[in-house]
């Protein structure tokens, strides 16, 4: 009780306030020595953030306000400030808003696909026998284990226009125009190829995180909401979801956030970005710009615009998760 | 009356029927979908390179053929697989040691601002790796760090960071503050207690986060793409998707499955032995 009592004030008065100059307790000096050992701390994950991360990101703004191609990477020719020139180009192209345009209707169909296939099977995993249900977390996890690179080689060669089991299985069933037929040669299947794969690895984390919500809930309620003569369906939808509500914002958050930064998947199994670059998404876009445009600046905007993009997606990530966290 | 029970419970039969075997088809189906691609990929990996596009559901002659091929001197595969041993073991080390040094300011002493912190450090997890790309490349260049270990093992650091830091903090927390408050009055310094007494009890909990972040450094791809031009220096994520085989002139499957098999099947079984552990790693940052 006491100890209580003498800590609650060292919470709640900022160090060096008038009141805790005077009569200085043990517990108090301990407390300020807490604060540095904590700076102590910190210190290398502090060092290593602001070194890899802050000073690039300074950076990035910083040559995203120039003309920086390989003339002026190399020193050949001066850097010529633009201001917001980069940006002003870059929102006027029209290439521009169809790879926004890419971008968030692939990360949608990404997020719906990981979110529903993730919450089935959760359900399902929570509903049947130990057997069935190690089998099915067997197999989600070995599909999240699989490197992206890898996976997305063996979902190509799956869908080979002419080697491919799924083409030759299809065809074999009676769909004959299935025979020969390319996936990637148009946008859409392109691009639901790709999609497929990146559910593929990307649903378990969603599966996981349901099924632990799940079987956090008391057994009581579902019990007595099927005394009250609910179906299963009925149970799920009106008694489980809603529990499970701040789980799923959280789930559906990091899939966003996920999904919008997909590169390994679009680079690799539409070979840097499709045909003319239809399946290009913001993150290979950029790539694009700067490493095979060699233009540096507009590159660098490019990833600004990005960072800005999910800047606002984290804002309302933790805002979220600040009140789920208060709630429980 | 009797007819009218009768029938609710037919009805009740056969949809329990029904309840019984959609899960089951269901199940199968998603099964399939996780792992034909598993399988495809083993089963083409020791097929004769000759009959990579059979379609029969086992191999007609089991063949190492490929695997073979995989290691060929020219291919630089097994340069490829040391890098990434390297890269990713110490991306772990050091992520562990930074992260456990982190994890316990946040869990264990009492200072201003330490929610702050810890928003800020899961804020760098949303980050696009991509967009740092440019100025890191910059950076490493002015520095001379381009094809080194550093430059990529640095950045992966980085975005393997916050979750460890979230996961050990969550751990951290969990342990009884008794323990070290025993050690404190047998004579130890805060930091040695915790040291010799919450560290060796927080092993599982480091374990799992040794795992996740092993995988996520071992999958990297962007940072070794960008930061390493020199065939010695590549990753083997980087390596398969430069695979063009020994000819030109076909698809060199099966030599890409056979090192999708040698890059994913040991990841796959750790995954598998450990994986009570890595669930509740990666639902402890939803579930708190």
């Amino acid at each position: 009780m006491t100890t209580e009592l003498t800590t609650e004030p060292d919470a709640k008065n900022p160090p060096g306030a008038p009141t805790t100059r005077g009569a200085r307790r043990p517990r108090r000096g301990s407390g300020n020595g807490q604060a540095r050992a904590a700076a102590l701390y910190l210190a290398p994950a502090g060092i290593l953030l602001i070194a890899v991360m802050a000073y690039p990101l300074y950076q990035l703004v910083q040559l995203s306000l120039y003309e920086y191609g390989q003339a002026q990477a190399s020193g050949g020719a001066p850097l010529e400030f633009l201001g917001l020139g980069n940006y002003t180009t870059l929102l006027g192209d029209g290439r521009f808003w169809m790879v926004l345009l890419n971008t968030c209707g692939f990360a949608a169909v990404c997020v719906l696909g990981s979110l529903a296939v993730g919450i089935v099977l959760a359900v399902l995993a929570s509903r049947v026998r130990w057997l069935p249900r190690t089998l099915l977390f067997l197999a989600a996890l070995g599909a999240w284990a699989t490197p992206a690179v890898a996976g997305s080689t063996v979902w190509l060669f799956l869908f080979d226009q002419d080697f491919g089991l799924v083409n030759e299985v299809l065809s074999g069933l009676g769909w004959q125009s299935m025979s020969g037929f390319s996936w990637t040669y148009d946008r859409f299947t392109a691009f639901a190829l790709v999609a497929g794969e990146v559910v593929w690895c990307s649903f378990p984390f969603v599966m996981v995180t349901m099924y632990a919500g799940i079987k956090a809930v008391p057994n009581e309620i579902v019990e007595a909401a099927s005394l009250d003569g609910a179906s299963a369906w009925r149970t799920t939808r009106s008694v489980l979801l809603p529990m499970l509500r701040p789980l799923l914002v959280i789930a559906t958050i990091q899939s966003i956030i996920w999904d919008f930064k997909i590169f390994t998947q679009i680079y690799v199994m539409t070979d840097g970005g499709g045909i003319a670059g239809q399946n290009l998404v913001l993150n290979v876009y950029a790539y694009q710009e700067a490493f095979a445009g060699s233009n540096y600046g507009m590159g660098s905007a490019i990833g600004v615009v990005m960072t800005v993009l999910l800047l606002v997606i984290t804002v309302i990530y933790l805002r979220l998760q600040r009140g789920t966290g208060e709630s429980t | 009356m009797t007819t009218a029970t009768e029938t609710a419970r037919r009805t009740t039969r056969r949809r329990f029927d029904a309840r019984k075997w959609l899960p089951v088809l269901g199940v199968a189906g998603i099964v399939l979908y996780c792992l034909a691609p598993f399988y495809w990929m083993v089963v083409t990996a020791f097929r004769r390179p000759a009959d990579q596009y059979d379609l029969s559901p086992l191999p007609r002659t089991w063949s190492v053929e490929n695997f073979r091929a995989v290691f060929e001197p020219g291919t630089g595969f097994g340069r490829a697989l040391l890098n990434s041993l390297i890269v990713a073991s110490t991306t772990t080390v050091l992520t562990l040691v930074i992260g456990t040094s982190t994890a316990y300011a946040l869990a264990r002493l009492a200072f201003r601002g330490k929610n702050l912190v810890l928003s800020l450090i899961i804020a760098t997890s949303m980050f696009p790796g991509i967009s740092l790309i440019v100025p890191l490349l910059r950076l490493f260049t002015d520095i001379g760090w381009i094809n080194t270990y550093q430059a990529m093992i640095l950045p992966s650091l980085s975005f393997a960071l916050p979750l460890a830091v979230w996961n050990l903090t969550m751990f951290f927390r969990q342990m009884p503050q008794e323990l070290e408050q025993a050690a404190m009055v047998d004579g130890c310094t805060p930091g040695q207690a915790f040291r010799k007494i919450i560290v060796p009890l927080a092993a599982p909990g480091m374990f799992t986060t040794a795992i996740l972040t092993f995988i996520l450094a071992w999958n990297e791809f962007i940072i070794a793409l960008s930061m390493v031009n020199e065939r010695e220096m590549q990753t083997v994520t980087v390596a398969i998707s430069k695979f063009t085989g020994a000819t030109q002139y076909d698809q060199p499957f099966g030599t890409q499955m056979a090192a999708g098999v040698i890059v994913t099947i040991p990841l796959v079984i750790g995954v598998l032995i450990f994986q009570r552990r890595i669930i509740a790693g990666l639902t402890s940052g939803g579930l708190k």
